[in-house]
């Protein structure tokens, strides 16, 4: 390398910052972290108001998926990183101003917590379960005793899980389609939405099914709204702010977000549930499916294009 | 389904397709698997560009419609459920053995025809075009003819 010839900075290789540095290991651990939170912050608030009788997916079967899905969405996560072996680093502190930190700590506490919360059901799904141990069974027995307040605590972590999602992206100030205060709002709605076509699709009451087909709706609209909100936001915002908006409104972001997530995974799911809701014969596992999948392709597209948006132009 | 094709020329200065989605996902596939042969290929080639992927394309928007659409039809009308309906002289299983050898065939054929029922010969007769006349009759004939032999299986 001749450095006397170089005319210009920018020629220098690699001397614009190398922002494409998260690939599909991201995307896949936002989908299964939001996906956990809203089976935990749903399976919570039914608990919280007394109605697990009503609600048993909701309740018990659905979080059966979260400690799985978990734990397969952190070593997606453990994947992705550089150094591997010093992932333990981020127990060795807490920053109040960094997501990464928030993260690891909410998923230090809500996955044990999500095996607990499992582990106490268990007896139910599998009536002849033997714990061995008399202390797991009296522990047990404690947890079942206290699940009110154990609720609550697993609502806010859920909550705290469920933003956590977008905005381990929003808190990069370098990308401008991630750096907007309603991603993680978004995330967290869009998190619910598929967490409650999960245990909808496993539901078997059809009570349970009209309560969370509702919810469900309501959660679509909302996310619908936001992501409005977001892009009249960066509309409105610096020529960065608009640049990474239009890789949404013409360029090449343009179908795979408006057709997968925005048509077949929020509205047209939300046609199907409201012709369900109204007594139509649909199988529940078609909305589910499309919102599973449009959520999925939500995160792979937001993950993807923020890597491309930036302030060096 | 003239009033669709006028709607679809229309709102989309083009005609309707379907066997081309059936296309673009065969080239995109392989594309995938195995993209050297693909690039060798004369056929699949001809699809392939690297400015635009090659499922990017109206037909496949299309037919994921048709598929959103009817699926809400089925639901409207109370007939989301599955069944294959058949004559009641044969099995299912020979039903949908039948109807995929027919779907291949078919496909195969509109490749060789450079489109199928709705691309070539719907579409080709709106525009006038010779093509589209030879398309139907021939389709429409060669039903008329081989009909004849398989006709064992419905009635």
């Amino acid at each position: 390398m001749k450095e006397e010839l170089f005319i210009s900075g920018r020629d220098i290789p690699n001397i614009d910052p190398f922002l494409h540095i998260w690939h599909w290991q991201i995307p896949i651990y936002l989908f299964l972290g939001g996906l956990a939170a809203g089976i935990l912050f749903f399976a919570s608030l039914f608990t919280i108001i007394g109605k697990e009788k009503d609600m048993p997916a909701t309740v018990k079967w659905g979080p059966f998926f979260v400690p799985g899905a978990l734990v397969l969405g952190l070593f997606m996560l453990f994947l992705d990183l550089k150094h591997q072996m010093f992932f333990w680093r981020l127990y060795m502190t807490i920053r109040m101003d960094s997501p990464m930190s928030w993260g690891a700590w909410v998923l230090m506490f809500i996955t044990p917590l999500s095996f607990l919360w499992v582990a106490s059901y268990l007896k139910d799904l599998i009536p002849d379960w033997n714990w061995k141990y008399k202390w797991i069974e009296g522990f047990l027995e404690w947890f079942r005793n206290s699940r009110t307040p154990i609720a609550w605590l697993m609502m806010g972590l859920a909550v705290v899980l469920g933003i956590y999602t977008g905005i381990l992206l929003s808190a990069f100030n370098a990308r401008p389609l991630w750096n907007n205060a309603i991603l993680g709002p978004l995330f967290m709605v869009s998190g619910m939405s598929t967490g409650v076509a999960t245990v909808m699709w496993i539901s078997k009451s059809h009570y349970e099914r009209k309560i969370l087909g509702q919810i469900d709706i309501l959660l679509i609209v909302i996310e619908l709204f936001f992501i409005t909100h977001m892009f009249m936001g960066m509309r409105a915002g610096s020529e960065v702010m608009i640049q990474a908006a239009d890789l949404f409104l013409g360029g090449q972001f343009t179908v795979s977000f408006w057709v997968f997530v925005v048509i077949l995974g929020l509205i047209f799911p939300a046609i199907l549930e409201a012709l369900e809701l109204r007594g139509y014969k649909v199988p529940i596992a078609i909305p589910a499916l499309l919102i599973l999948i449009g959520g999925l392709v939500f995160r792979f597209v937001m993950v993807e294009a923020g890597q491309i948006t930036r302030y060096l132009y | 389904m003239g009033l669709l094709l006028l709607v679809t020329f229309y709102i989309t200065g083009r005609g309707l397709g379907a066997s081309g989605a059936a296309k673009s996902t065969v080239v995109a596939t392989i594309n995938k698997v195995a993209p050297e042969h693909a690039q060798e290929s004369t056929y699949y080639s001809k699809f392939i560009s690297d400015d635009n992927h090659p499922l990017n394309q109206w037909l496949v928007f299309e037919v994921i419609g048709i598929l959103a659409g009817a699926l809400l039809s089925g639901a409207l009308s109370n007939r989301l459920k599955f069944k294959v309906e058949h004559s009641p002289k044969i099995t299912s299983g020979r039903r949908l053995v039948f109807a995929a050898l027919g779907g291949l065939a078919f496909g195969i054929g509109s490749q060789f025809g450079r489109g199928c029922t709705s691309g070539a010969a719907l579409s080709g007769m709106a525009s006038l075009a010779l093509g589209g006349f030879i398309a139907m009759l021939s389709i429409f004939g060669s039903a008329y003819v081989f009909a004849y032999f398989f006709r064992k299986n419905w009635i």
